[in-house]
């Protein structure tokens, strides 16, 4: 039998902590398209950064059309015909399609229409619609990724890796790009996707490679499987089931409400479109959708980083106006950012230093003209001990602190900060379990101390796990709010998706 | 203690690295056929020997302090100001023209704290236009900053020329000031004089303000994260405002010691390095006060024993720049070796744990 | 009036040198805050070679040498030790004065009258040096300003068409971008760094055994800092750098000859200041510049 195109052999990859991959065995045939799927942490992006050379496998061989081959850096991949597209791109914003695309792939002097000649017919074979001499930066995020896609082509890629592509996308992207996959293949290559969605594979894989764990548990052909069975193999359980519906308090009050807000973005473009709803004291309510959607431009609005093109917002009575940062902290908004370490923390500044962060404006803190530094380092002991937080006490430095300490220390802070509204964005994202659960249960306490809450998430069963109410959120439109109970999976999918809400098609879905 | 044994790592590394600067400056000397232990022999007791030359390292440390301050302070808020040389001749100018002004109309102790106070002033406006520049208008406050020197060179040796030049309309220098507007000696026998303490209060004050008041914290918390800080409600340009203020006053204060405290007049020409040297100072120190009090009396050393140098071994002054050169080349370089220490030392901990 | 413009074109050389050098450096990612030292260093280098030789071509080779070696020692410890570009290129220039003067002293120790080399002589070019008016501004110059005719169109088109340009212009805005072609960021930086060296090295002999005919320390006197402000107000453009080279190089010009003549009822101090005033203003006005993306951070690759 013809070697395959490409072929993994027992490749173990060790971390400082972790196992990231144990004898990982698989191999893929030309014009083969291979979905690896797992969930966060099972090795998937680890295996495939060993083949595209970024990272060096401590036991295991790699062999391209039977013979072995020695990867120790992303030239040698791409030698060989292996390319990779990362989730974060590699693109240069403020240079054209073409000089990204021709970027170490010429000499000498360029031929500039000659360039922008082949990237045209390459994107042309395989349905692209590009404008090689259009800026980068000025292009949606699906565009930019298919020029990283072509820059790929333009070097004969016979692999391409593709890592999570789908999780920037619109709905329409997604499809397009999944077009390109089946074409690509046709035409004899190869594809490897990461990804953890299940409803993509089902879609255009030939193959699916599950690892749970950094083993490989599953190497089946689409045609032997489904969405369940691949589900349990992922997880390696029957999902537990949604803990009960919380109950929002009787007589509540409004707290926050948003009247036809529109917002535009530092470039001028519009990103929340006549956004209108409501939060009462005590409610959470969610705010679902793929990331991109208006979701962080919200999330600023509330906070006042962000200034509304029209449109108020109301909390407690009081309109927001143009009010400041600085006095919408004061009026009892916290915000717990989608990135923590950008945003949400001073990572050189102690724990101590970090938990004023929000208040340093604040009177309490103050002895005379000098900071109260012993009430700021109580204040820091009492949230360390109630949040759980492991550090060695306030005066260590936050950057120190692993992702899920960093996190409960936002999380402690802006509860306190936050007695009117707090805004979570993405709160769990990269946390073990362990600081999931508690993350959650400190936002579920919240609705005892009649504030709203407004959670942000990709993460649906997060969402529906503490959510009162659900509203769906795609291109900055508000496509509805519902109770918990008026919602299926498919259902929101398909309203994250943008489609309209038809109950009747949703029928038809249902197994 | 964790906190001490960083501390003394950190005084260890600058102790090699001063001593490897000196040790590479030396081995120069050797071009010259010169003996350069005899020569260092020779600068260490001289800069022990009479209390003249030992009161002189910190009348040469006093304007480096402030101007190592200047750089400092916005450098906490993540800012260059390289137009603390500037602020120092704006300083100079206005502290030359009140005390010319004042004379001996007011008695000493009542004209000297107005003058301080005017010059002050004058060099916290100066300053603050760069700040100003860059909270509205975003602009570059490097290049502001540095073109900011030169204009004020300019101006300074415009009015060296015309309005505040001496009687005897010889020189490009003023009138000297009456004796009631110098500041007071400290020592008899030594040019110490109260400007030294002076700049180390105000270095103490910096100190206090930087890491014990909400405004210090708050251009901290810019200096680290402008992000983070946005969101705390801390607005970066009234930050950079009054940063480039404060900075403003301390260069000035600089001015105000030399003209008040070591001239007694105002000359062209003098103290043209200060605010370069003062970034050396900082670099020196990691932009932290205290350790600004102390760089800037080891390079006053430095300044002293070099000309001790060039007086009796015949050594040229250049020797002055060399050494701080290379004392600053090799703290550079052991910051570089420390951190990959760490690193290296931070990666064997994990492995160690995971066995 | 011909004199001043040809005075001016003269002026304007080194700093086109050294504002082309700053400019290759910076979109590569590496702000040279040394340049000034390297100034010094290389108006050493080409004063001792020349005097010592006697031929000006070989003090020129000497100040290339200079030049490349003390930005080699700079691009080694921002480029490769990634230490901080500001703090490592103060050290250096205060090391640059201390040692240009010490080893003036060392080879020619002190001497009664200060030693001079006879400067560039301005070679008319045959036919074109007698058109009237730009003949004698333009084609009666010396060798190096003839050198910078060539190196400032030759610049632009390295960078904007040809693929090593591109290279450069990518490591500045984005590193990333470029290691993962497979390209070593750390050698494109290096490499431009030495040779805005060799470049700046040129500028700085200019001032040396172009111009003036002898070398102190003062001779430089800041101007590798207005070669560092001119790729800046220039958006990091070899265009750019001749436009704020044209102004600089005038107001220096004019400021000379006022000098000289003597005329004092327009401060000639206010001369000297309206370029850096300008700069000032056209910093500010002009809101969004080109800065390449990552100038000025080192790269640190993620394991």
């Amino acid at each position: 039998m013809d070697a395959p195109f490409l072929e993994i052999r027992n490749v173990t990859k060790l971390f400082a902590k972790v196992v990231a991959n144990r004898h990982v065995s698989f191999s893929i045939g030309s014009g083969e398209v291979v979905a690896l799927l797992g969930e966060n942490g099972a090795g998937k992006s680890t295996i495939m950064k060993i083949l595209y050379g970024l990272y060096r496998a401590d036991s295991g061989e790699i062999l391209i059309n039977g013979r072995k081959q020695k990867i120790d850096s992303p030239k040698d991949a791409m030698a060989l015909g292996i390319s990779m597209i990362q989730q974060h791109f590699s693109l240069v914003g403020v240079h054209s399609v073409a000089e990204n695309i021709i970027l170490g792939n010429v000499k000498g002097i360029i031929d500039r229409r000659g360039c922008e000649r082949r990237i045209q017919d390459l994107a042309h074979t395989y349905g692209f619609d590009i404008n090689p001499s259009a800026l980068v930066r000025d292009l949606p995020v699906g565009a930019q990724q298919k020029v990283e896609i072509l820059k790929a082509l333009f070097q004969n890629a016979k692999l391409l890796i593709m890592d999570e592509p789908t999780a920037v996308l619109t709905p329409q992207e997604a499809a397009s790009l999944m077009d390109f996959v089946r074409r690509y293949a046709a035409a004899g290559n190869s594809a490897i996707f990461i990804t953890h969605k299940l409803r993509e594979v089902m879609e255009v894989a030939d193959r699916i490679i599950v690892m749970r764990d950094g083993d490989v548990v599953g190497d089946v052909p689409r045609a032997g499987t489904d969405e369940k069975r691949l589900s349990t193999m992922m997880i390696g359980r029957e999902l537990p089931p949604l803990p009960e519906e919380p109950a929002v308090p009787p007589r509540a009050g409004e707290m926050l409400r948003l009247e036809r807000v529109v917002v535009r973005d530092r470039h001028g473009v519009v990103r929340l479109k006549n956004l209108s709803f409501s939060i009462l004291e005590g409610e959470i309510l969610g705010i679902a959708g793929v990331s991109g959607n208006g979701q962080q431009e919200l999330c600023e609005a509330l906070c006042g980083s962000l200034s509304l093109a029209s449109g108020r917002i109301v909390l407690n009575g009081q309109d927001l106006g143009n009010l400041g940062v600085r006095e919408r902290i004061q009026l009892g908004i916290g915000y717990v950012p989608a990135d923590r370490q950008k945003d949400g923390v001073v990572m050189e500044m102690t724990v101590a230093e970090n938990m004023m962060l929000k208040s340093s404006f604040d009177p309490r803190w103050r002895k005379g003209i000098f900071l109260d530094r012993v009430r700021i380092a109580a204040y820091a002991k009492e949230k360390i001990s109630a949040y759980s937080i492991r550090t060695p006490g306030p005066e260590a430095v936050v950057k120190g602190l692993s992702g899920g300490n960093q996190q409960k220390l936002i999380v402690a802070r802006e509860m306190d900060n936050g007695s009117r509204l707090i805004i979570f964005d993405q709160p769990t994202r990269g946390l073990d379990l362990g600081a999931i659960d508690y993350v959650h249960k400190a936002i579920l306490a919240q609705r005892l101390m009649g504030k709203c809450v407004l959670l942000v998430s990709t993460d649906l069963s997060e969402i529906f796990a503490l959510c009162d109410r659900i509203a769906v959120i795609y291109q900055g439109v508000i496509q509805g709010i519902f109770l918990k109970a008026e919602l299926t999976t498919e259902r929101i999918g398909l309203l994250m998706a943008g489609y309209p809400d038809t109950p009747h098609v949703n029928d038809a879905f249902s197994e | 203690m964790k906190v001490n044994a960083r501390f003394r790592d950190m005084l260890l590394w600058i102790l090699i690295a001063v001593t490897l600067g000196l040790a590479a400056s030396a081995s120069l000397l050797l071009f010259l056929g010169k003996n350069p232990i005899a020569a260092y022999g020779l600068l260490a007791a001289s800069v022990i020997r009479d209390r003249y030359t030992f009161a002189d390292i910190f009348v040469k440390a006093t304007p480096l302090m402030l101007t190592g301050l200047a750089f400092a302070f916005t450098y906490k808020a993540n800012l260059y100001n390289i137009g603390a040389q500037g602020q120092f001749y704006i300083g100079a100018i206005v502290a030359t023209a009140m005390s010319l002004f004042l004379g001996a109309r007011l008695p000493g102790p009542l004209s000297l704290p107005i003058v301080f106070v005017a010059t002050i002033a004058a060099g916290g406006l100066w300053g603050s236009f760069v700040g100003f520049a860059k909270a509205r208008f975003k602009s570059n406050e490097f290049l502001i900053s540095m073109m900011s020197t030169y204009v004020a060179l300019a101006a300074m040796n415009y009015l060296l020329r015309t309005a505040l030049i001496e009687t005897k309309h010889e020189y490009p220098q003023t009138n000297p000031f009456t004796p009631g507007l110098w500041l007071p000696i400290l020592v008899n026998g030594t040019r110490l004089h109260a400007g030294f303490i002076l700049a180390v209060l105000i270095a103490l004050l910096v100190w206090l303000l930087l890491f014990r008041t909400p405004l210090g914290y708050r251009i901290r918390a810019v200096g680290y994260n402008a992000d983070a800080a946005r969101l705390a409600g801390i607005d970066s340009g009234r930050i950079s405002i009054a940063t480039f203020f404060i900075a403003g006053t301390l260069a000035a204060a600089a001015g105000f010691t030399e003209t008040n405290g070591v001239q007694h007049m105002l000359v062209q020409g003098f103290n043209p390095n200060i605010g370069a040297e003062g970034i050396g100072i900082a670099i020196l120190a990691n932009a932290n006060p205290v350790g600004i009090i102390f760089a800037s009396i080891l390079i006053g050393a430095l300044k002293v024993g070099g000309a001790i140098m060039g007086q009796r071994s015949g050594i040229p002054a250049s020797i002055i720049d060399i050494m701080e050169g290379f004392v600053m080349v090799f703290v550079i370089l052991s910051s570089f070796v420390r951190s990959g220490l760490e690193t290296r030392r931070a990666k064997r901990i994990l492995r160690s744990r995971t066995k | 009036m011909i004199n001043l413009l040809s005075r001016a074109l003269m002026m304007m050389t080194p700093l086109l040198f050294g504002s082309i050098a700053e400019v290759f450096a910076e979109r590569a990612g590496v702000m040279i805050t040394a340049i000034e030292g390297i100034f010094i260093l290389g108006a050493l280098g080409g004063f001792v070679g020349a005097y010592v030789s006697g031929s000006l071509g070989i003090g020129i080779v000497l100040a290339v040498l200079a030049g490349m070696a003390l930005a080699a020692f700079y691009g080694w410890i921002t480029v490769y030790l990634k230490q901080h570009q500001v703090v490592t290129g103060v050290a250096i220039n205060i090391l640059a004065a201390g040692l240009s003067s010490f080893f003036m002293r060392v080879f020619f120790g002190v001497p009664v009258a200060p030693l001079t080399v006879e400067p560039l002589r301005a070679i008319p070019l045959p036919f074109l040096s007698r058109i009237p008016l730009l003949g004698p501004i333009l084609f009666t110059q010396n060798i190096l300003t003839y050198c910078v005719y060539a190196i400032v169109p030759l610049s632009w088109f390295i960078l904007y068409r040809t693929s090593i340009g591109l290279t450069i212009r990518s490591t500045g805005e984005n590193p990333e971008a470029v290691d993962v072609a497979g390209i070593s960021v750390e050698r494109i930086r290096f490499s431009m760094v030495v040779i805005a060296g060799a470049m700046g090295g040129v500028a700085g002999a200019f001032y040396s055994i172009g111009y003036l005919g002898m070398f102190t320390t003062s001779i430089i006197g800041g101007r590798g800092w207005i070669a560092f402000a001119i790729c800046f107000l220039g958006n990091w453009n070899p265009l750019g750098a001749l436009a704020g080279t044209v102004v600089f190089g005038i107001a220096e010009a004019i400021a000379i000859s006022m000098q000289s003549s003597g005329t004092l009822t327009i401060p000639n101090e206010l001369f000297i200041a309206l370029p850096y005033v300008l700069t000032i203003v056209l910093t500010i006005a002009r809101r969004s510049f080109n800065v390449p993306g990552k100038l000025g951070v080192p790269y640190k690759k993620e394991n």
